[in-house]
């Protein structure tokens, strides 16, 4: 009866506390290393919000839209409140990889070296949004304000139109960057994109070709003034 | 006299081989002007027999590849000077025509004319535009005389222009250059000027053609830096000023973003100049002063107020990004009253206005085009406000409200020092 308890029992009791003995050096430095990271993280997070503060980027962040989308998706933080705590969060995701890998388990290894290998991909696909984002605003912007001075009615959705589309364009090479549903994004996007561009010939064709004659008669034709009654000579 | 067509290998010494001891140089920018240069080439040649006889005088025309036949025009455009009872000259006359390089523009064509004035040192010069209809003889006299007998170094126009001809000068360039440099040029982009040699070399030596200058950011440029580097100054009064629309096809926006763009970007290089001028000062002016009947020039006042109505509307998010809120409350009431009769932009919201423009640009807030390119609708309801008050009034009365409009620039400088030194 002892042996059978020693076996089925004390043995394998036994070799888990042994298990444990060999493990908890590398779980208490994974443990520490994890406490520091979550110190230095928030040290560099104090840093990061101190010279964004610093540089003014806040109003940077404002003018450039960034603030008011942000409160748009109910983001109650300031961009640089937000970007500090994004580097909080990537010094702590930093350590706790560094705390994993002290500990030296074989499966965490090869999930860690998977997941640094893709790490550049996550990079790169943040960049895209990143400058689709800044890209759509500012043609966005500058298609409004050529089209008001044009004196064009439909400036404001004509605007949102090619901001739309630039981020469009950019969350599908974000994705496809990924690797996430690469062929369907790609398809989806061509549809989308193609039915836009059909949909747009055929409002143009069907609705506008009595505008699109008196254009190209006021472009091509030779005619006095452009403007019903304008005679202004601006310099 | 003898046309000349050189080869487009840029202005060199072959093109003005045999030409020395040139003493007037009168340039004429132009592109697709065959209607209108054959009249400027002999009023040109007309006042430089009457007024110069003795001089040795060039004709440049700088032509920017024009395809309506300017420049055969300007070849064979001749003067029968017994019909306008003038001896022919004793001094040389040549004229030359010349493609110019670089940025398609006016700002261009002048840079060839100012190389052309440095290789044969000229002792002054004059520039007229191809599109004038009202040139008389006179004008070479009194853009080029003040220069070569009374010392001056740069003569700028004065014309009796329509109330409603030159709203860019009008309601921006001339109160804003005023209010800075302090001195009082009425028309500081009126496109024809008299210059001596001197300045036409210290033109070339700055590095300013790849900008808005090599377009038509080149009137206010070349006015702008003869008065903030001490060069003597003067205006010439030449009577009407008619002309065609100096480009039918031209965005106003564009053109606005262009002048305006100059002036601010002359406020950044001048900065430490106009910080320090307080209030303004006539300049010298020559010439026999009188009026003129003038054209009408029909205003589509509707379409303007629509456009400020739109910008305002569309652009009221952007607008936030540099205006204070007081301007901007104001200008979304302005553009919110259905009664057209009430409809007006006083001169210090427009002051106001142009003030925080000039800041945005230099904090470098947004994008500079977008800023600039952003007054075009508010521009225009200010045009269309200066039109409703001034519907019924003369010309002499015009001017005086232009004063009025000056004087509030001036007086609110102390408010834009503050803020650029702040910003500085």
């Amino acid at each position: 009866m002892k042996a059978f308890i020693d076996k089925i029992l004390i043995q394998p009791l036994r070799e888990v506390f042994q298990k444990l003995s060999a493990f908890a050096p590398s779980l208490l430095t994974g443990i520490v290393v994890l406490a520091a990271g979550v110190v230095l993280a928030w040290l560099v997070k104090l840093l990061v919000v101190r010279i964004i503060r610093i540089l003014k980027l806040d109003a940077a962040f404002a003018r450039s839209g960034v603030t008011e989308a942000l409160q748009k998706m109910a983001v109650k933080d300031t961009p640089a409140k937000l970007v500090g705590r994004m580097f909080y969060w990537l010094v702590v995701f930093i350590f706790f990889i560094l705390a994993l890998s002290v500990m030296r388990m074989p499966v965490i290894d090869e999930l860690l070296e998977k997941f640094l290998l893709y790490l550049p991909n996550i990079f790169v696909a943040l960049v895209v949004l990143a400058i689709g984002w800044f890209l759509g605003n500012f043609l966005g912007r500058a298609a409004l304000i050529a089209s008001v001075n044009a004196g064009m009615k439909a400036a404001g959705p004509l605007s949102k139109g090619i901001k739309g589309a630039v981020l469009l364009f950019a969350f599908v090479m974000a994705f496809e960057q990924l690797g996430i549903g690469r062929s369907t994004v790609i398809a989806a996007f061509a549809i989308v994109f193609g039915g836009a561009v059909l949909a747009l010939a055929l409002a143009f064709g069907l609705g506008g070709k009595d505008l699109a004659r008196s254009f190209l008669e006021k472009r091509f034709k030779k005619s006095g003034e452009s403007d019903r009654g304008d005679g202004l000579k601006h310099l | 006299m003898s046309g000349k067509t050189p080869d487009a290998a840029g202005i060199g010494r072959a093109k003005t081989a045999g030409l020395k001891n040139v003493d007037i140089l009168v340039g004429i920018p132009s592109f697709n002007n065959a209607r209108t240069i054959g009249h400027v080439v002999r009023a040109v040649e007309a006042g430089l027999t009457k007024y110069f006889p003795g001089r040795r005088a060039v004709l440049v025309n700088s032509d920017g590849g024009s395809s309506d036949g300017t420049t055969d025009v300007v070849r064979d455009a001749s003067l029968d000077l017994d019909s306008i009872l003038l001896d022919h000259r004793k001094g040389g006359f040549r004229k030359l025509v010349i493609p110019y390089h670089g940025i398609p523009g006016k700002g261009s064509a002048f840079r060839t004319v100012f190389e052309i004035a440095r290789e044969l040192e000229v002792k002054a010069c004059a520039v007229v535009d191809a599109d004038l209809r009202s040139i008389t003889p006179e004008w070479v006299e009194l853009l080029i005389k003040p220069v070569l007998e009374e010392g001056y170094d740069y003569v700028a126009p004065y014309y009796m222009r329509h109330k409603y001809d030159g709203t860019i000068t009008n309601t921006i360039v001339y109160p804003l250059t005023r209010a800075l440099y302090g001195k009082r040029i009425r028309q500081p982009i009126g496109g024809d000027f008299g210059f001596s040699g001197e300045l036409a070399s210290f033109y070339l030596g700055k590095d300013v053609w790849a900008s808005d200058v090599a377009r038509f950011g080149i009137d206010i440029w070349m006015t702008t830096t003869a008065v903030a580097n001490g060069f003597k100054i003067c205006q010439a009064f030449l009577g009407a000023k008619i002309h065609d629309a100096k480009d039918p096809a031209a965005d106003l926006s564009a053109m606005l973003h262009q002048v305006v763009g100059s002036v601010f970007d002359l406020m950044e290089d001048y900065a430490d100049i106009w910080r320090t001028v307080r209030d303004s000062e006539p300049v010298a002016t020559f010439g026999f002063v009188y009026s003129v009947g003038l054209e009408p020039i029909p205003v589509n006042l509707e379409k303007m107020i629509e456009k400020f109505q739109m910008g305002v509307r569309e652009l009221a998010p952007f607008y936030r990004s540099f205006l204070p809120d007081d301007i901007l409350a104001f200008l979304n009431d302005l553009a919110a009253r259905p009664d057209r009769g009430a409809f007006s932009y006083p001169d210090a919201a427009w002051v106001r206005t142009i003030i925080h423009f000039v800041l945005a640009c230099h904090r470098k807030l947004v994008s500079r085009e977008h800023i600039l390119k952003s007054l075009t609708p508010l521009y225009l309801g200010k045009v269309a406000s200066f039109v409703i008050e001034t519907w019924e009034s003369t010309a002499e009365e015009v001017e005086r409200r232009l004063e009025d409009l000056c004087r509030s620039f001036e007086n609110e400088k102390d408010y834009l020092i503050e803020r650029w030194n702040g910003s500085a």
